[in-house]
This record gives C-alpha cells, structure tokens and sequence, in this order.
C-alpha cells in the first residue's frame, strides 16, 4: 500500500534552534496518527511546515506521491492538505457559515460553497449557531467552527491542532465519534492533543517529538510502554 | 434592515437623484457641484474595492485616475478618437499599471503599503510633468471641442453630465456589491481578517489581491476620462494631485463608510458640498481657512465614530427605535 503523506528528513531551523530535526513518518491512507510531545516540542512546526506555512530548511514532503515541500499553502489546500490552527485563526467580524463557506470556494461557486458549509456545521453540530458572529464565540466553539471551515475544503488529509482543547467530556466523547465517521468516511487525521486518554483511545499509531526529534512512533500500547516516552514525556508529565 | 425596506430606499434614493437636476438650473452652480458629487463617489467606489474589500490603505489611486484621463484626452487630441473609446485603453492601462504596482507592493502592510502607493503616484505625476511632447507637459491639456453630442461625450450644458456621472456612479456600485457577493469578496475579506489562515484554506492571497487592484485601477481609470470630458482642461498636478484625488476619494470612502457598498456615495454628498462651502465662506478671510475648517471637521466625523457616517447614521437609527 502506498502512503498518502510521506514526509522525509524534514528540519526546520529558526536562527539558532532545531525547531525540527529530521523527522520520517509515513502516513497510511485512512490513519488516524497522533502527535504528541511535550511543549515546544515542535508540533505545531510539523504542522505548519506540512501546509506550507513555513518553509522546511531540508526534507521532502510527498501527498499521493507528489512532491509539496516549499509549495504554498493554497496549492497544498488544493492538493488536498489542511490544518487547523492551534490558537484558533477564523475571520472574527464574518459569520460562522461565511467562515465556513469560504473554505468551500476552493472547489465550488459560493451558492454549492454555501450548502456544503450548513453541511459541514451540521457535522460538527453548530448548525443553530450558523449566523452568529465568529468574534462572539466561545473557544471551544470557534475550534469547531475552525474544523467545518477545514473540512468544507474537502480535504483528502486533515491536521488538527489541538482542537479539542477546552472541550468538556461529554463534548469530548461527541468530537471523538465526529473523527471516527470521517476517518470511516476516507478521511486521514492527524491530531495533536494534550489529552492523552482522548489520544489513545482514537489514533492507530501515535508519534512522538522531543525537541524537535521523533522519539517513537508505534501503536498507543508500545508508546506507552517505552522507556524513552515515558522519560521525555509522560514522565516529566507525571512528576 | 428588511430586504423590501431597503429596496423601497433605493428606489427612493434614485428617484430623487434623477429628478433633482430638473429643480435646478441646467447651466448652474449646483448641478455643477452635484456633478462633482456623483464622480467623486464613484471614484471613491472604485478606491472601495483596494481599500475596503482588501483593506489595502491605497494613496495612489490618482495614478489611474491621470492614466485614464490623459489616455483617452491623447487619443482624441492626436488621432481624433472618440473618449467613449478611448476610455477602453484607458481603462487597460490603468489596470496594468495596478497590476505592476500590486506586485511589489503586495506583502506590505498598512503604513508601507500607503507609503508605497502615495509615490507611485507622485513618479506617475512628475512623469506627466516631464513627458510634455505626450502630455503637454506643467501647462497641461485641453479637450478639443467640437460639436456638443452624446457620440463625442460633450454637452452645452450640465444636465448630461449629471446623467452620465450618475450611470458611471451605478455601473461602479453595481460591480462594487457584485463583487462583495462573489467568490473574490469572500476571499478578500477572509484576506482581510485572516491572512495566514486564509491561504491556509486555499485562498491564493496574491491573485485576489492583484484582480482586485486592477478592477480598481481600471476603474478609476475610466472616471478620469468622465472628469477629462467634464472639465475640457487639466494638468499633471490635477489629476495626479494627493490631496485633491488620492487622499480625497480615501478620505470620502473612509467618512462615509469604508468598505461598505453606500459609504462612499454618503461621504460624497457629505464631504464634496461642505468642501465648497468652506471654500466659498472662507475664501476672503485668511488664505489656508476653508482648508483648517475641513480638516477639523473631518476630524470630528473620525473621532465621534472611525467607522464613518453610515454607522453613525445607523446607531441613531437603533437609538431612535428604542425611544
Ligand atoms: N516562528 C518561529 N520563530 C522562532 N521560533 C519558533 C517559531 N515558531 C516556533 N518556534 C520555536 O520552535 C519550538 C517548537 O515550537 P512549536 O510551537 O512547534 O511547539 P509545540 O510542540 O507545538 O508546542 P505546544 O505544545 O506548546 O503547542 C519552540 O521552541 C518555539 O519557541
Ligand atoms: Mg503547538
């Protein structure tokens, strides 16, 4: 089976820190991969160098076997790659279907944009709050504006951030399912999250990063059973 | 505000505007001035588009404006081409100048973007002043007359212009709130708010950007032939002018309403008149007068709501509801 996202040997530098330090992981159609590490371990890097956010310093990043590392980031959108930001980046004085909506131009006029929108509100269970203002959301609720207006792009990969932070359990649980159907639907996600038990119980492999290099990469049970996670991650956690 | 409700006031609003000329003398002062009014606003309408939709603080658009102006004016005095075709180069020329001056001015915000505009349009003034075997050089160019008609977009007296400057005032609009609804709105707006998060979701910044600047450009390219064909003469310092056109059609949008389809026409019909009259009350006092009184009125407008008249006309509109 070839891999849908192949990334190889990817750095990234910023002056003086190795924000990232050859990083290979080869992500299968249908996956859904964790990436976990302590802060600043460079995750959100990762991501945004996946996207084309920022430029990675040497490396090659492969979607469906093409070549995107240095692309920019509507190209990638287009090829089918999408991340969601981990401070939450929506247009605050448009409304939630217009964020939403927008994500949907990229492959369809505004009137089909505008009815994949209520769909993809309906997925993530904001359709009642369609025209309210962005600005006047909650955090947790513009995460999820965030992941509609992702997903309203259609992508073949998506890259969540931690958009489940400040979700309560039972939001938690109904976020979960959410990623479940996708993935069911073809979708592959990659998920950054704090919540470890959230992490375990959904991803088929997890990766992690520790100063910007990959430590471990495995199922959930080896990563929680290694010694190196356990020391750099889950033990300092824990202390 | 209800759909019908708003239809019915533009109904209205343009009821008035066709009937008003005909309460007026056709020769006179004040249909001159409303002439003004109405080019003014569309100018305005045109810099809307770059400095509303985009929010690209542009002080250069009297680079287009002269472009357009001088195009078709060069035309019609060296080759006898009519302006209504001599508005069409005009009008490429000045969205190919907006296309050159987008590209490197493209990544710069706010001041520097400003910065940058305002001295394309001096470089395009000074070129003006210098070219003088095109141009005419510092004492400027005359529209040759000929007999007064529709065809050569000349007339004895002002009632066709006011028609004309109102179309021109339509078309302009029209294209303005089309643009609002399409796919390059949503775009320049989600640029707007959100740059990096725009791109992000395949939003390509730097076309959006460029199509907007060279509908804007061509624009007002295209006005500086209706101004050309209004006032049979004019100079580089005119039509390249800051203050008179680059800053003034910012100033008018940012008044009435930046970024919003009406805001330009209600800053047009505020900030054109009250100039005249300052200019007209003052001009036998101290020289510079009219011009502090303006200043200060403006700045009164932009303090009391920088959002501009319409917003101000809008909370008066909730306030008066509640009472
Ligand atoms: N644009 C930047 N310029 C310079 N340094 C940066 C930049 N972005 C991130 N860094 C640094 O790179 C390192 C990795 O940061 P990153 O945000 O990727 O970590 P993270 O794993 O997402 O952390 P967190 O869990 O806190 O979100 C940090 O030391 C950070 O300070
Ligand atoms: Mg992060």
């Amino acid at each position: 089976m070839t891999a849908l996202l192949q990334i190889s040997n990817i750095s990234k530098r910023f002056g003086g820190l190795q924000a990232l330090n050859d990083v290979n992981v080869s992500i299968a159609r249908g996956e859904i991969l964790g990436l976990i590490g302590p802060n600043g371990a460079g995750k959100t890097t990762l991501f945004s160098t996946l996207v084309g956010l920022l430029k990675p310093s040497t490396g090659s990043i492969r979607l469906e076997g093409r070549e995107i590392a240095g692309m920019k980031p509507h190209r990638i959108a287009s090829a089918g790659m999408v991340k969601t930001f981990q401070n939450v980046a929506l247009f605050l004085d448009s409304s939630v279907l217009d964020n939403v909506l927008t994500g949907g131009l990229l492959r369809h006029s505004v009137s089909e944009a505008r009815a994949l929108a209520r769909h993809c509100l309906a997925q993530v269970g904001l359709s009642d709050i369609a025209d309210k203002r962005a600005g006047d959301l909650s955090f947790p609720e513009r995460a999820r504006v965030e992941v509609a207006r992702a997903l309203c792009t259609e992508p073949r990969i998506l890259l969540l951030d931690e958009a489940m932070a400040a979700l309560n359990h039972a939001e938690m649980d109904e976020f979960l399912a959410l990623l479940r159907r996708l993935r069911d639907g073809g979708l592959t996600l990659v998920i950054v999250e704090h919540h470890m038990k959230a992490i375990m119980s959904i991803c088929d492999r997890l990766l992690v990063l520790n100063f910007g290099r990959q430590i471990a990469i495995g199922t959930p049970a080896e990563i929680a059973r290694d010694p190196a996670v356990i020391e750099a991650y889950l033990g300092r956690s824990a202390a | 505000m209800k759909p019908a409700l708003k239809y019915a006031l533009i109904a209205l609003a343009l009821a008035v505007a066709v009937a008003v000329p005909f309460g007026l003398e056709p020769r006179g002062y004040a249909t001159r001035i409303l002439c003004l009014v109405l080019l003014f606003a569309a100018m305005a309408q045109a810099w809307n588009i770059v400095g509303g939709l985009a929010n690209q603080m542009s002080l250069g658009h009297a680079a287009f404006f002269g472009i357009g102006a001088y195009g078709s004016t060069i035309l019609l005095v060296k080759y006898g081409i009519s302006p209504w075709l001599g508005l069409l180069p005009g009008m490429a020329a000045g969205g190919v100048a907006a296309w050159l001056i987008s590209l490197p001015t493209m990544r710069l915000r706010g001041h520097y973007f400003a910065l940058a505009t305002l001295a394309f349009g001096e470089v395009m003034r000074l070129v003006a002043n210098t070219w003088g075997g095109l141009t005419g050089g510092p004492s400027g160019i005359s529209v040759p007359f000929s007999k007064p008609g529709l065809a050569v977009f000349q007339f004895k007296d002002m009632r066709p212009y006011y028609f004309l400057m109102l179309a021109a005032l339509l078309v302009v609009t029209a294209i303005f709130a089309g643009i609002r609804h399409s796919k390059l709105g949503y775009r320049l707006r989600a640029i707007r708010e959100n740059p990096s998060a725009a791109e992000a979701i395949g939003v390509d910044t730097t076309r959006t950007k460029i199509i907007a600047a060279v509908v804007s450009g061509a624009l007002m390219a295209g006005l500086g032939t209706f101004y050309a064909q209004f006032q049979f003469f004019f100079d580089p310092d005119t039509v390249f002018s800051i203050p008179a056109i680059s800053v003034r059609v910012a100033m008018i949008a940012i008044v009435g309403g930046v970024g919003t389809t009406i805001g330009p026409i209600v800053g047009a019909l505020f900030l054109i008149p009250i100039e005249e009259l300052a200019n007209q009350t003052f001009s036998d006092q101290a020289a510079g007068l009219s011009q502090l009184v303006f200043g200060l009125l403006l700045i009164v407008v932009i303090l009391a709501e920088p959002r501009g008249l319409l917003e101000i006309g809008r909370r008066l509109w909730r306030w008066r509801g509640r009472t």
